[in-house]
């Protein structure tokens, strides 16, 4: 049986009458990548905090590491690594300066320190920028840094809240390479992230809305329950023009504009392409290409959050 | 507490590297505390010179015109010119052309042969009281070399003329640099001291490290102990370079004990940077913490220190608050070990209160720093 590296159970954050975070219960398991989904104000970022020891709970339990993180924040903090959503290393320092602090914050000393900072620059690449000052390094590396700041100290478990926010899409791509190969080697990698590509990294995702986790699982059992059926993708003009018509259709789950083409999902098993595009030119729409798609979670994040704004409603 | 060690070292090199790799923080702590001494040392200056002093010649005789050359040798009082009698030199201090008369009594010069005692009298313009000190004093010490006694009578005053006999020690010549300096250094070192502490914490507010540093193992015991140190440091050396200045450039004596001087020194930053802490950990934004700052510093070290304003001549209530004021017991430690040579044994109780005031200032920043961020 694999090791639970975090445990949660109503989990609950209230600031005043506001409740933050809602009665949230999961786990995580050594290795994984645990992606947190959910838009702004959701709860993400006060949940990681939670779980770090920085913020403590108005109810429910944690542990991180095997520490209760009401009973022994200080534990907590010990054994993991975090990454904050704002840049907060030191700019006036250089890149070694920052990585020989947080190194010592974590007590780490002479050879051991040395060597720390040597395995972390070595597999964060950040070698040729040592001596660099922090704030004159690009916010690529510098997040690689910020990272190579989070890990010196070997943690078990790194929480990374939006450790890819305002960063170019070559650096996203460096920095989830990163993120693989910690997990591949055993740590347990706890990421928030509005990013919907970068999710799909992630070995389970948990969505949040409204401070609630209204669904946790794998990405394909994610698209398989809240996006269910084959896609297909029409591009063409005036496809607009169709759209209504193409929804009325007999097996159509739903036809949404995506970008400039339109996406209609049907049941499985229960395409029906002619039907399809005859209807749209019926409607006065012209059809170029027509190829089947793949369901994204931006579609289960689009479809998530409708429902439970309908719910609400 | 090896971890604990070792927290606290990394802090205090941080703010090491800090302040090596932005050198404006070195000028402020070094820079300013000079730039202010030497701006106060020469600028607030209680010293008069060339004071206007009319003669009543009333004896025209050789000693008569000795004494005259002698009082005015120097350039601290001025001849101002020959009057004829008191009356007349009434009239020239009502119209203000001169600060103090001096009247050489009929028979001086015989009094003085026979071995006979001599008065003096010296009328002063009571309306600019601090000149009229300064002439009496300097008029004192004229009369006192010459063995001569000196009767002073207030211009306007009704009491009669009365002899006074009065020795300033340790501070002979009455110089205000050398009473000043003592409370200018507490002055620049409490804004410096005050100052620097203030704007690191502040600072690592605004850019968002303090939340970074509340989510590893470091306490805040540990984080008050890393800002406080390096900059005890840095503190120590001001204090120094401060009184090096005040000694070379206004010659301000040093008889008492520097280990005393040192423990004075050493206590006084540590509170002064404690209060900056606490500063810094209630306003958590550099703007309001540097106000706060130079407010809560300077007002208090200037107005209550006994600084400028004796403390005993204060109305009683702002004597009670001057308790609890460490430049109060600064300034007289400084006083004491400059000027009157003083060691531990008889300044242990301001010794007590400055450790005191460290001690409640590093607890309370301690206490009201707040661990957990919204």
């Amino acid at each position: 049986m694999s090791e639970r590296v975090i445990e949660v159970r109503g989990l609950r954050k209230q600031f005043g009458g506001f409740v933050a975070v809602r009665d949230v219960s999961f786990h995580v398991e050594k290795g994984e990548i645990f992606g947190y989904l959910g838009a702004n104000g959701a709860g993400k970022s006060t949940t990681i905090r939670m779980l770090c020891g920085l913020l403590p709970p108005t109810a429910g339990r944690a542990t991180v590491a095997g520490h209760d993180v009401t009973d022994a924040p200080h534990r907590v903090k010990s054994s993991i690594g975090y990454m904050s959503q704002k840049f907060s290393l030191y700019l006036d320092l250089t890149a070694a300066h920052n990585l020989e602090f947080f190194g010592g914050i974590y007590g780490l000393r002479g050879k051991a320190l040395r060597r720390a900072t040597d395995a972390v620059v070595e597999r964060t690449g950040l070698d040729e920028h040592r001596g660099a000052t922090t704030g004159a390094l690009p916010g690529g590396i510098r997040q690689r840094l910020a990272l190579a700041c989070a890990l010196i100290h070997e943690p078990r478990i790194v929480f990374l809240d939006e450790p890819t926010a305002g960063v170019d899409p070559a650096s996203r791509r460096d920095f989830w390479r990163l993120i693989r190969e910690l997990a591949r080697d055993g740590t347990t990698v706890f990421v928030t992230t509005h990013y919907m590509d970068e999710a799909e990294y992630c070995a389970r995702i948990g969505l949040m809305v409204d401070g609630a986790l209204v669904a946790l699982d794998t990405p394909d059992a994610l698209k398989a329950r809240f996006v269910p059926g084959e896609s297909l993708a029409v591009e063409g003009r005036a496809l607009h023009l169709g759209t209504d018509a193409v929804r009325a259709l007999p097996r159509v789950l739903a036809a949404e504009p995506f970008g400039a083409r339109l996406h209609v999902r049907f049941e499985d098993g229960h395409t029906d392409r002619e039907a399809m595009e005859r209807c749209l030119r019926a409607a006065g729409a012209r059809v170029d290409r027509v190829e089947p798609v793949e369901a994204s979670l931006e579609d289960v994040f689009l479809a998530v959050v409708g429902g439970a704004a309908e719910e609400a409603a | 507490m090896r971890r604990f060690a070792r927290r606290v070292w990394a802090l205090a090199a941080k703010e090491v590297r800090h302040v090596l790799r932005d050198p404006r923080t070195l000028y402020l702590a070094l820079g300013m505390p000079v730039v202010m001494l030497l701006l106060f040392g020469y600028g607030v200056s209680f010293d008069l010179e060339h004071l206007p002093v009319a003669f009543v010649d009333l004896d025209r005789s050789a000693s008569s015109r000795a004494l005259r050359r002698r009082f005015t040798a120097n350039d601290q009082l001025d001849d101002a010119g020959t009057l004829a009698t008191t009356a007349e030199a009434e009239r020239t201090l009502v119209a203000g052309e001169a600060i103090a008369a001096l009247v050489i009594p009929e028979g001086f010069e015989a009094d003085l042969r026979r071995g006979r005692d001599v008065d003096l009298q010296l009328l002063l313009d009571g309306a600019d009281n601090n000149s009229a000190v300064q002439a009496q004093a300097k008029a004192e010490t004229a009369a006192r070399v010459l063995g001569l006694s000196l009767a002073t009578r207030v211009a306007g005053d009704a009491s009669p003329p009365i002899a006074t006999r009065s020795w300033t020690r340790f501070n002979p010549e009455s110089r205000s640099a050398v009473f000043l300096v003592p409370g200018i250094t507490a002055y620049v070192l409490a804004i410096v001291a005050v100052l620097l502490t203030a704007l690191t914490v502040s600072r690592e507010w605004e850019r968002g490290s303090m939340a970074q540093l509340f989510a590893t193992p470091v306490g805040r015991l540990e984080i008050v102990l890393g800002k406080l140190l390096p900059y005890l440091v840095l503190g120590t050396l001001v204090v120094l370079l401060v009184l090096a200045v005040g000694t070379w450039v206004f010659d301000v004596p040093f008889r008492g004990s520097p280990f005393a001087l040192a423990v004075l020194s050493v206590l006084f930053i540590a509170g002064m940077l404690g209060q900056g802490l606490l500063v810094s950990v209630v306003a958590r934004n550099q703007m309001v913490a540097t106000q706060v700052a130079t407010l809560s510093s300077m007002l208090p070290s200037m107005l209550l220190s006994g600084f400028v304003f004796p403390i005993q001549n204060m109305p009683q209530v702002l004597q009670w608050i001057t308790v609890v004021i460490p430049a109060r017991y600064f300034v007289e430690g400084l006083r004491g070990v400059l000027l009157r040579g003083n060691d531990l044994s008889l300044l242990w109780p301001q010794a007590a209160a400055l450790t005191a005031f460290a001690l409640v200032m590093v607890v309370a920043s301690t206490a009201r720093f707040r661990r957990t961020i919204a």
